[in-house]
């Protein structure tokens, strides 16, 4: 879940309240925010649900809680100046991030806390909706150092007038983002003194070397340049010359990624916080060029940033129903402009509807029911009655959880002690271990021994003692065994539990099955004691059994013997091989059992 | 009349005119001196014979008094010394001379001027004429005392025990003399009755136990230790859950653990490129795509993803392929269950209302700790009906919590791509008080209903198993709960949870 690091000062000055930090943490609670702990810089940091990232500053908090204390009511959308600036897209720009979207803020008062603000909610942002960049990625540059070309018709890259761009009219600046070739252009990026190709920051530069699988694969990497030349490799890193400090005024903000929605929901969140510590937002233009490919639900022209409200409707009785509460309809408006949202209500034939308008930063916002949430925040969750649903419904527990339990319940009584081990493990413990060979996927497994069947593995995994599920439960056992050599004997343990190998014609490709396995390891342990508890349990449940001989890696030849039950094979039993004993240090003999729990069915 | 053994024994070594102690009956009788003890303590409750009871004390040496037995004590030592030197002689030489060592000093110096063998001041040692150190009463008791001489002389004995150079004990000894009526019976005739020490099928089937006499065990004896067979400490907490859960009227769901994306997350509107769908959180398998998918269902699916569901609703701005929806996966929650059931593909379709639970393993891609394992059991439930509200979704965990033994649940307004409104439940510890996260809960979205064909209302929550195992066991480490790395004897040891 994010976490936001937040200064209280800022939030005081922010919200206009002087409350103590214990008072902001109880109001953030209320919120859906939770209090974490301190930063090293004595910051308060707090967790919360990834639905509201426009939180994820110090300015979206306290815009939050000016909501919250009544300060702020209904929706609000900052006012923007007419664009100055075009961002000219490129056909050249790699398919693989076609999209980009801007701003202009002029006049903001960063300092050196509103400038850490503004880097932890890019970063944030980047992490959140940006997935890791991939998704969108953002670069902010101080204004001031950038030069855009005047648009005439010699500096412009050919064919970019058409019909649609002449609509908007010309911009006074440009900028372009374009593809460049990776050793094609040099630029000094940020926390570097010399000049690279793109191709040499991902190799040569800390940054570079964390995000390059962004963009390795790639025949040209994405790049903006202004008259002066590339200024920015979105997503892996801006150019020095562009770089914001605590005195910048003036703000470039341009991002880009693979869906438009995204990035310009990122870029009003980022505008909305810059207007907050002052800045005035100022439009800019983005025309996507012939060629270029532009997004289909909004054509190759665009005014950004896209600060439309969305509206929605919600009934009366939906937001009653929900909340098992009779509310006043003005009492509903009053909760939904108290979320800075604005609302209104006809008084219909058969019922009440709310026209709500939800402000563009709202990016959870997708559905009816996303409004009744925030009217039920408002009122205060915890301000309801619980009450116990009048349903009447028959409990009941499932067949085989029934059976698992009168099983369990059968080996209790013959002296077991019930194990519960993980479903997961590796080929080592599954078949080597055991002094068994792993089958091909799809070998006919008729004549394989128990647990010889093909493993259902877990692709690339972190550890590699969990690589598969276990085709087996005995193994499990035996590791139990071997981890408590130390304690005393005898140790007769047994598992009703989960096993599963791959196969194909089943339809989730994985044939998953519930076994009764039990070990004795005893200083007397015999084939005879195995088979006993085997002949009782099944005895137990009514099911005919015979051993014939047979042979298993596992066990002592002359020694083991099928389970049959009702005339099908379901299992084994028998004396443990010394080998695998002696293999892990053990000094008693152990005699073990492993069938179908179907078989007692 | 007719007694046991030992007292047949002991009435008939007893005298009626010579207190006897249970030493010497003991001995008498070939019988144990506790015997002998239990066999006085029994005929004089029965008024046969009297016990007299004395309280002896009786010194020993300790170490340091026998140290000083066989060198002398420090005192008397360093006496010699002066005398030998001539009478008064430097300190240093004194103890030079005396062979006194460490703590020995201070001991001497100390008793040397109490027990008048002279003067010490100044840095000087001077030794009394007229002292005689082969007549020190206190070295004389310690060498009584090792040769097994009885020291009548209490306050000699008090010194030497606060010197610490013997002990000395109380014992009780016991004398037992015949009453009159002892004599009597005696005189009358007493036999012994027979005792035996086991009852078997012969005394049984004979009738003989009635004549016999069994021999007293000691009852308060330790017995030697049993292991017996037991649940599963974990296993008992998931039974418990599962009773509770019928009892509030919820049915067991089962199904598969591995499954499809489709059902683990698709189904529950989680958008394709959700963090928890990337390799890092989900153990995806590395076998073909899932055979069959109903089909109506996927492309209902599908278009809630991408288009949202009903007139105002929005759809998620994130990729969405069947490939990725047809790829098996560990479970990374069981709520795949609840989306195979509710949209009766599990079983029939279903009409309100309906409870529902499970207790399965689900699988998590995360570093195994005392406190995280790689797969846990995730208790899951669900209430499907008309017109739910947030206050029956918090009068249902309220109740199940109650059992428990958590009261006052706290509802935090949470985030869940698939419930809205959606709470985090926070209880009190019941050990600690500490508020802690015990689950997560909501209702149902439109965009997972919908698809699933139910046009009605459906809360769910879930937490781990193990969390709650945890908060009931006291129990502090995750891994001693579940898993091959188990202690046998934590397991053995746990107490059974009812």
């Amino acid at each position: 879940m994010p976490v936001v690091d937040i200064d209280t000062d800022e939030l005081r000055g922010l919200t206009g309240e002087d409350k103590t930090d214990e008072e902001f943490k109880q109001d953030l609670f209320a919120l859906g925010l939770e209090y974490e702990g301190d930063t090293e810089d004595g910051l308060l940091q707090f967790e919360f649900g990834p639905d509201r990232l426009d939180r994820l500053s110090v300015e979206g908090v306290a815009r939050s809680l000016r909501y919250q204390y009544g300060a702020d009511r209904g929706v609000y959308v900052p006012e923007t100046n007419d664009a100055d600036w075009t961002i000219e897209v490129d056909p050249s720009v790699p398919d693989e991030r076609p999209y980009v979207t801007g701003a202009v803020v002029r006049g903001v008062n960063l300092d050196e806390s509103g400038l850490d603000s503004l880097i932890q909610l890019q970063e944030k942002l980047h992490a959140t909706m940006g997935r890791g960049r991939a998704k969108g990625a953002i670069g902010v540059h101080d204004l001031t150092m950038l030069k855009g070309q005047a648009l005439t018709e010699e500096s412009e890259p050919s064919g970019t007038i058409n019909a649609a761009s002449s609509d908007l009219g010309a911009t006074e600046k440009t900028v372009t983002y374009r593809g460049v070739d990776p050793e094609g252009d040099r630029f000094v990026p940020l926390d570097a003194n010399t000049d690279m190709t793109p191709a040499q920051v991902l190799t040569d530069h800390p940054t570079g070397d964390t995000y390059a699988e962004l963009v390795e694969d790639l025949d040209r990497y994405p790049a903006i340049y202004d008259e002066l030349g590339l200024f920015s490799f979105p997503p892996v890193i801006n150019g020095s010359r562009t770089e914001v400090d605590a005195g910048s005024r003036d703000l470039f903000i341009e991002l880009t990624g693979t869906d438009q929605w995204t990035i310009d929901k990122m870029c009003v969140i980022l505008c909305y916080a810059l207007s907050a510590r002052g800045g005035t937002v100022e439009e800019v233009q983005v025309d996507y060029a012939d060629g270029a490919t532009y997004p289909d639900e909004y054509g190759p022209e665009l005014l950004r940033p896209d600060f439309d409200t969305d509206e929605k409707s919600v009934t009366h009785d939906r937001i009653e129903t929900m909340l098992g509460v009779e509310v006043e309809r003005d009492e509903v408006v009053d909760l939904f402009e108290r979320s800075g949202m604005d609302a209104a209500y006809s008084l219909g034939e058969e019922e009440t509807v709310y026209d709500v308008t939800v402000p563009p930063y709202r990016v959870d916002v997708l559905h009816p029911l996303d409004l009744v949430d925030d009217v039920g925040r408002a009122y205060g969750f915890n301000e309801l009655e619980p009450s116990y649903p009048d349903i009447g419904t028959i409990g009941g527990r499932h067949e085989r959880s029934r059976l698992e339990r009168a099983v369990r319940t059968s080996l209790v009584g013959l002296g077991f002690e019930d194990m519960l081990n993980f479903h997961m493990t590796s080929g080592a413990e599954n078949y080597d271990r055991m002094r068994l060979d792993e089958r091909d996927p799809g070998a006919d497994l008729s004549e394989a021994p128990l647990g010889a069947e093909p493993a259902a593995v877990i692709t690339s995994p972190y550890s590699e003692d969990y690589t598969q599920l276990r085709t087996w439960a005995l193994p499990s056992l035996v590791q139990v065994l071997e981890n408590n050599t130390h304690r005393t004997y005898p140790q007769d343990l047994a598992e009703v539990g989960f096993v599963a190998h791959r196969d194909d014609d089943v339809n989730t490709r994985v044939a998953e099955d519930y076994r009764v396995a039990g070990v004795l390891a005893r200083t007397d342990a015999t084939y005879e004691d195995a088979k006993a508890r085997v002949q009782a349990v099944c005895d137990d449940f009514d099911a005919d059994v015979e051993t014939p001989a047979t042979t298993h890696p596992s066990f002592l030849d002359g020694r083991v013997a099928a389970v049959v039950v009702d005339g099908e094979s379901v299992g084994v039993v028998g004396e443990l091989h010394p080998a695998v004993l002696v293999e892990r240090d053990m000094e008693v003999p152990v005699a073990a059992f492993e069938f179908s729990l179907s078989a007692l069915e | 009349m007719r007694f046991p053994q030992a007292q047949v024994a002991l009435l008939e070594a007893a005298s009626a005119t010579d207190a006897k102690p249970i030493e010497q009956l003991a001995e008498e009788t070939d019988l144990k001196p506790e015997t002998v003890t239990r066999a006085a303590f029994d005929l004089r409750d029965e008024g046969l014979v009297a016990v007299d009871e004395r309280v002896e004390e009786s010194a020993t040496l300790t170490d340091e008094g026998e140290t000083y037995r066989e060198a002398g004590l420090p005192e008397v030592r360093l006496f010699r010394a002066a005398r030998d030197a001539g009478g008064t002689v430097g300190m240093g030489e004194a103890i030079g001379a005396s062979g006194l060592e460490g703590p020995e000093v201070d001991i001497a110096l100390a008793n040397y001027a109490r027990k008048g063998y002279g003067v010490v001041d100044g840095g000087e040692v001077s030794a009394d004429a007229d002292a005689d150190p082969d007549a020190d009463e206190e070295a004389a008791a310690l060498d009584a005392l090792a040769a097994g001489e009885v020291v009548e002389d209490a306050g000699l004995l008090d010194r030497l025990e606060s010197r610490g150079l013997v002990d000395v004990d109380e014992t009780t000894v016991r004398s037992v003399t015949l009453t009159d009526a002892g004599v009597t019976a005696l005189m009358e005739g007493v036999e012994a009755a027979e005792t035996v020490d086991r009852l078997t099928p012969e005394l049984l089937t004979s009738g003989e136990w009635e004549d016999v006499e069994f021999t007293e065990y000691n009852v308060e004896a330790d017995a030697p230790a049993v292991e017996g067979g037991r649940e599963h400490v974990l296993r008992g907490a998931a039974e418990r859950v599962k009773d509770v859960l019928v009892g509030m009227g919820f049915q067991e769901m089962d199904g598969p653990h591995a499954d499809a994306d489709f059902w683990i997350n698709d189904c529950l509107f989680m958008p394709q490129d959700h963090p928890a769908r990337t390799h890092w959180d989900r153990f995806a398998l590395d076998v073909p795509p899932v055979r069959d998918l109903p089909e109506g269902l996927v492309d209902r699916v599908e278009h809630a993803h991408r288009e949202g569901v009903g007139e105002d609703g929005d759809g998620y701005h994130s990729p969405w392929s069947e490939d990725f929806a047809r790829a098996i996966a560990l479970c990374g929650h069981t709520t795949s269950l609840s989306m195979r059931y509710l949209s009766g593909y599990a079983d029939a379709d279903l009409e309100p209302p309906q409870r529902y639970f499970s207790v399965q393993k689900a699988y998590r891609n995360d570093t195994l700790d005392a406190t995280h394992l790689l797969e846990f059991y995730q208790i899951e439930g669900w209430v499907m009906a008309e017109d739910l509200s947030v206050r029956d979704l918090m009068g249902t965990f309220e109740e199940f919590y109650r059992q428990f033994g958590i009261e006052e649940i706290r509802f935090k307004p949470h985030y869940n791509p698939y419930t809205e409104p959606s709470f985090e439940l926070f209880g009190e510890h019941p050990e600690t008080g500490e508020e802690i996260e015990i689950g997560n809960s909501g209702m149902f979205r439109d965009e997972v209903l919908e698809p699933l064909g139910i046009d009605c209302d459906v809360m769910a929550w879930g937490l781990a198993l193990e969390r709650l195992a945890m908060l009931t066991t006291g129990a502090e480490d995750i891994r001693d709960l579940h898993g091959t790395l188990a202690d046998l004897e934590f397991l053995r040891n746990a107490e059974v949870t009812y």
